[in-house]
């Protein structure tokens, strides 16, 4: 009790130095970071998995690429469940010279079982409404938008007239995470009437049931008992919060990393104030150690002053996760719909533990090496300085930096890139500053005085520069990497696509309307016109061996092996494939052949000559593997993982997909062809573009606040290391001043010396965006000629130098006030 | 001693005080002197009587509460920092107890330091014969840690001397030397001090370095004891 107060009492005599001041800020500044992003993470993923029955739109339901056999909705209605049915596709709609593509779900008048429709009218009043009736449709706020429309007004979908009946503000089942296109409700009646769910169609089949747990237990044990139909599948609520989970995860492993890059560099700030504090405290110690204090009651001593700083920091730092929470969900929240939940508690109190875990190892080592001054030190203090035995323990902050990044990242792959990533940063960091301040001290005799002195300033503390110009490149490197280099990165995909790659594509086309169809896209502006074969199939065997007999120990090769198959054939080897083992099987071979994409190839461990037989309808086909292919899935146009010889698969049932390109503005001619081909969807792929880079724009605003952490925790290690060296620069500065120095002198040279670092900072940074820009250019968007954009870049540079070069100038104003008188009094 | 009508230095009722917890403290009463140009002057003292002040007044470092400084022509206590930095630039050289050189910095780029600040286009040759001067041209590239204390002091010396300044203040110059190198630094001084024709401002403790001076004064508790020709008395 005695020593907590004497802690206390420390601390509030020691409150005002700068160390202890920068300790607090970096350890609220971690704590913050980390709880915040933990929050908000934890409130959406809490939002969506609390209401998983609520998100498919009943207890328990059956998803098929074809509508589900009666059978199971009579066994359902035998139990005493209400069901219902739905529908859904992707379709273009028509308004007003304008056309948009939009994610449509037809439902019927039972729909929702479970969870409320909510519908805006025309004078924006909120209400809960029932399913559309045949006629009507409801809009969401973006499809009224894209449309230039209003409820009330009529629009036409599928080839029919329907008024919009109401605005679409929330349904159960509200569709994917951040949906490509706009949503629209329309009755199910309606798209059976337009063909929409015609044999072939892209629709996606759902029965959904609702009732008594014992019935829908009841249920679900008779369809274990049946075979399910091709393609078809359960869908039950853990199934889809398992989804959502693994979804989230890797969604949010970006964020809690980004976060953690604060905490660290929050770390370096502390180690730094560390380090400064436990200099300080040397003869201090040493005295405490002469006038008898154990070195037990000395290391209480400085933990109870720690602890006593850290507490208070640590709950402002929860305290300020939790406000900036709120304040993002009120930004950040409509982008994942409405998903009313309570702020939740437990992720930023498990911040506030990460955050104690930085200070404990960033902070400890040089508060822990004090305990080894000797009582001798208070005569002699270079005994003190000379202390070396704890060394090892500057080990320990990177341990916990490593412990902290595998924890967040749940993976040791992610955590050891990321590890590289950092040491590979702080390395250029390092190699740049070290280069950069060996050619300015070899060009400097020539230079501007003042020049020198702020060269000579950074040399004087170069490792200390050099940890600055790392903490603040690694801010800056992420932040760059996202506002700069993901922009361009997308544009310059965009901008690859040759001329001539489809804009839109019809699927659902039959072998009748083949010709029709042809003229008709030629006869409103259409070119490079394409049609590809479509049969629906499923794998049976491979090399004879049934497929439900082969134990896959990878889920997902499991999955692909359950799925439905999309195949097709063309006698010539498609654009954007590329044949890399085998030989193009051409038109006539003797045997049925197979041609596999590498994806396949990898995922069942595939090799030339091995068979695959494939079930399409009532047809069987056994195939020989006769080449592999790379496929250019970035290419936008229409490729397949499978794609089968044309003599042996022409008379599997099937539909042709038509790939075509259509100029910009020419879109509502389509509207007469939708119309007459009521039968197929369309596809804008420019629409989709769109939405891609508008997804990625709001993504990246709402991400790039919470980078803005790294930068100001970039900020801090600054602060940190000017509080570290201020006792030194008030030295050279008052030397200086006895010399004749004007202020204006000393400000020049600070001004070069924090220009040069933030030169430093951010052409590691830019250099290091820049080639992760390439990197992920080259391996994730196949542009092998990727150049980032080095304009922006060099201007980030230009700003970073200015910003640290006036924060560098704001931190050592009062050092260039420092009294010359300050030299004589120190002898 | 060089005889001139008006001295170089001049104090007039210079007064100082500071604030503490016990109300104003009188570091300095009421101290007059004159030092010509050219002479060597001792400040001496016991710990606490107020020299060190007194050569921070006299070197324009600091102002006084009440009197008068004249350094040349100028009236120190008329100028602001600014101003008295750049008289310090051009008429002032220091030489400290603990020598004061910038660690990052070679012998060499700590002479040069001077003349850089006053933008002097050959700092580094003007440097070069400074340090020729103090016999360390040969170590001209080392850095201070890589230099004996002696050595430090000379590079100092160098430093102080380099801008061929009016007046050169020492504060204790020998205070962390041994008894021999001290006294060659001491030796150095008075002989640069002599080739220069430069005033020297001395404030030691050593009476021995004290009696080489021309005169001096003696301080206690912020009073003048004595003053005259044998400050050692």
């Amino acid at each position: 009790m005695k020593l907590l107060m004497l802690a206390l009492r420390t601390l509030r005599r020691e409150w005002h130095l700068p160390e202890l001041r920068t300790l607090a800020a970096s350890l609220v500044l971690a704590v913050a970071s980390l709880g915040v992003v933990a929050t908000l993470a934890a409130r959406i993923e809490r939002g969506m998995l609390a209401s998983a029955a609520e998100l498919i739109g009943g207890d328990i339901g059956i998803a098929a690429p074809q509508a589900v056999p009666a059978t199971f909705a009579t066994a359902a209605r035998q139990r005493g469940l209400a069901i219902t049915r739905t529908a859904s596709f992707p379709s273009v709609a028509f308004a007003q010279q304008k056309s948009q593509l939009l994610d449509v779900e037809a439902v019927d008048s039972q729909y929702p079982l479970r969870g409320a429709l909510e519908l805006g009218d025309a004078a924006g009043r909120i209400y809960r409404g029932r399913a559309p009736t045949p006629g009507e449709v409801y809009l969401d706020h973006r499809a009224l938008v894209a449309l230039q429309l209003k409820v009330g007004q009529r629009l036409q979908l599928g080839g029919r007239e329907l008024t919009i009946g109401a605005e679409l503000r929330r349904q159960p089942d509200g569709g994917e995470l951040l949906a490509l296109a706009p949503r629209a409700l329309m009755s199910l009646a309606d798209a059976t009437r337009a063909g929409l769910l015609g044999v072939g169609s892209r629709a996606r089949h759902r029965l959904l049931l609702a009732g008594p747990p014992g019935a829908v237990q009841n249920w679900r044990q008779w369809v274990r008992q049946i075979t399910l139909p091709q393609g078809a599948e359960l869908v039950t609520p853990e199934q889809t919060r398992q989804r959502m989970r693994s979804a989230f995860d890797r969604a949010g492993a970006f964020l809690r990393l980004t976060a953690l890059l604060s905490a660290l560099l929050a770390g370096v700030a502390i180690a730094l104030a560390a380090q400064r504090y436990a200099r300080r405290k040397r003869l201090e110690v040493a005295l405490l150690r002469a006038l008898g204090s154990s070195r037990k009651r000395v290391a209480g001593l400085l933990l109870g002053t720690l602890g006593a700083l850290a507490l208070p920091a640590v709950a402002v730092g929860v305290l300020v996760a939790l406000g900036l929470a709120q304040l993002a969900w009120l930004f950040a929240g409509p982008l994942f719909g409405d998903l009313p939940t309570g702020l939740p508690l437990v992720p930023s109190l498990a911040a506030a533990a990460t955050g104690l875990a930085v200070l404990a190892g960033f902070a400890l080592p040089p508060l822990v090496r004090l305990l080894d001054v000797p009582p001798v030190a208070v005569f002699r203090q270079s005994v003190a300085r000379r202390i070396r035995r704890f060394d090892a323990l500057y080990l320990f902050p990177v341990l916990v930096a490593l412990g902290l990044i595998w924890g967040q990242s749940n993976s040791l792959r992610l955590a050891g890139m990321l590890a590289a990533s950092l040491a590979g940063v702080a390395l250029l960091a390092a190699l740049l500053a070290g280069s950069l301040l060996w050619l300015a001290r070899r060009m400097a005799p020539g230079a501007h005085p003042a020049l020198r002195l702020g060269l000579a300033a950074l040399a004087r503390r170069r490792s200390l520069s050099v940890i600055q110009a790392t903490a603040l490149s690694l801010g800056l490197c992420a932040l760059l990497l996202l506002a700069v280099v993901a922009p361009a990165l997308l544009q310059g995909w965009r901008q690859e696509l040759p001329a001539d790659t489809p804009n839109w594509f019809a699927i659902n086309l039959q072998e009748g309307q083949r010709a029709g169809f042809g003229q008709a896209v030629g006869g409103i502006g259409g070119e490079h016109l394409n049609m590809l074969p479509l049969a629906v199939g499923k794998l049976t065997a491979i090399n004879d061996q049934p497929i439900d007999r082969i134990h896959f120990s990878n889920p997902r090769t499991k999955d692909s092996a359950d799925r439905q198959l999309r195949l097709s054939w063309s006698a010539t080897l498609p654009a954007a494939n590329q044949v890399i083992a085998g030989s193009w099987a051409g038109a006539h071979p003797d045997h049925a052949e197979v041609s596999i994409d590498t994806v396949w190839r990898d995922r069942f461990d595939l090799k030339l000559g091995d068979r695959l037989r494939f079930r399409v309808g009532e047809r069987s086909i056994d195939a020989r593997i006769s080449s592999i292919r790379k496929v250019d899935w970035s290419s936008f146009r229409v490729n397949f993982f499978l794609l089968l010889d044309p003599a042996h698969a022409a008379d599997l049932p099937h539909t042709w997909l038509a790939s075509f390109y259509l100029p910009r503005g020419h879109a509502q001619a389509l509207a007469s062809l939708s119309r007459d081909y009521t039968n197929l969807s369309l596809i804008d792929v420019d629409a989709l573009l769109d939405r891609v880079r508008e997804i990625v724009d709001r993504v990246g605003s709402a991400v790039r606040w919470i980078l803005g952490f790294s930068l100001l925790a970039g900020a801090l290690v600054l602060a940190a290391a000017l509080a570290s060296s201020a006792a030194e620069r008030r030295h050279e500065a008052a030397l200086l001043r006895t010399l004749g120095a004007r202020r204006a002198q000393l400000r020049a040279a600070a001004a070069c010396e924090f220009a040069f670092l933030g030169l430093v900072a951010g052409l590691t940074a830019a250099l290091g965006a820049a080639a992760a820009g390439v990197w992920l250019g080259r391996a994730v968007f196949h542009l092998n000629g990727f150049v980032p954009p080095l304009e922006p870049l060099l201007l980030a540079t230009f700003i970073c130098a200015v910003t640290i070069m006036l924060l560098g100038l704001a931190g050592t104003r009062q050092v260039t006030r420092t009294s010359p008188m300050r030299l004589l009094r120190e002898g | 001693m060089n005889d001139s009508s008006r001295p170089l230095l001049q104090a007039c009722d210079v007064s100082k005080s500071v604030s503490g917890p016990e109300g104003r403290l009188d570091i300095l009463c009421k101290i007059n002197l004159q030092i010509q140009s050219g002479e060597s002057f001792a400040i001496v003292g016991a710990s606490g009587s107020g020299k060190t002040t007194l050569l921070g007044l006299l070197a324009g470092l600091d102002t006084p509460d009440s009197g008068s400084i004249r350094l040349q022509d100028h009236a120190l206590e008329q100028l602001d920092e600014e101003a008295r930095a750049d008289l310090r630039r051009n008429l002032v050289g220091f030489v400290f107890q603990s020598f004061h050189l910038l660690p990052a910095l070679t012998a060499e780029e700590n002479v040069m330091l001077p003349l850089e600040l006053e933008g002097s286009p050959d700092a580094r040759q003007r440097a070069r014969v400074a340090l020729q001067a103090v016999g360390l041209d040969a170590r001209r590239k080392h850095y201070p840690a890589q230099l004996s204390g002696g050595e430090q002091q000379r590079v100092a010396i160098a430093r102080a001397f380099v801008h061929r300044p009016q007046v050169l203040f020492a504060d204790e110059p020998t205070g962390n030397l041994d008894q021999r190198t001290g006294h060659h630094i001491c030796d150095l001084l008075f002989a640069l001090n002599h080739d220069h024709q430069t005033t020297l401002v001395l404030v030691t403790h050593d009476t021995a370095l004290a009696a080489r001076c021309d005169r001096g004064i003696e301080l206690e508790e912020g009073h003048l004891l004595t003053s005259g020709n044998d400050p050692s008395a």
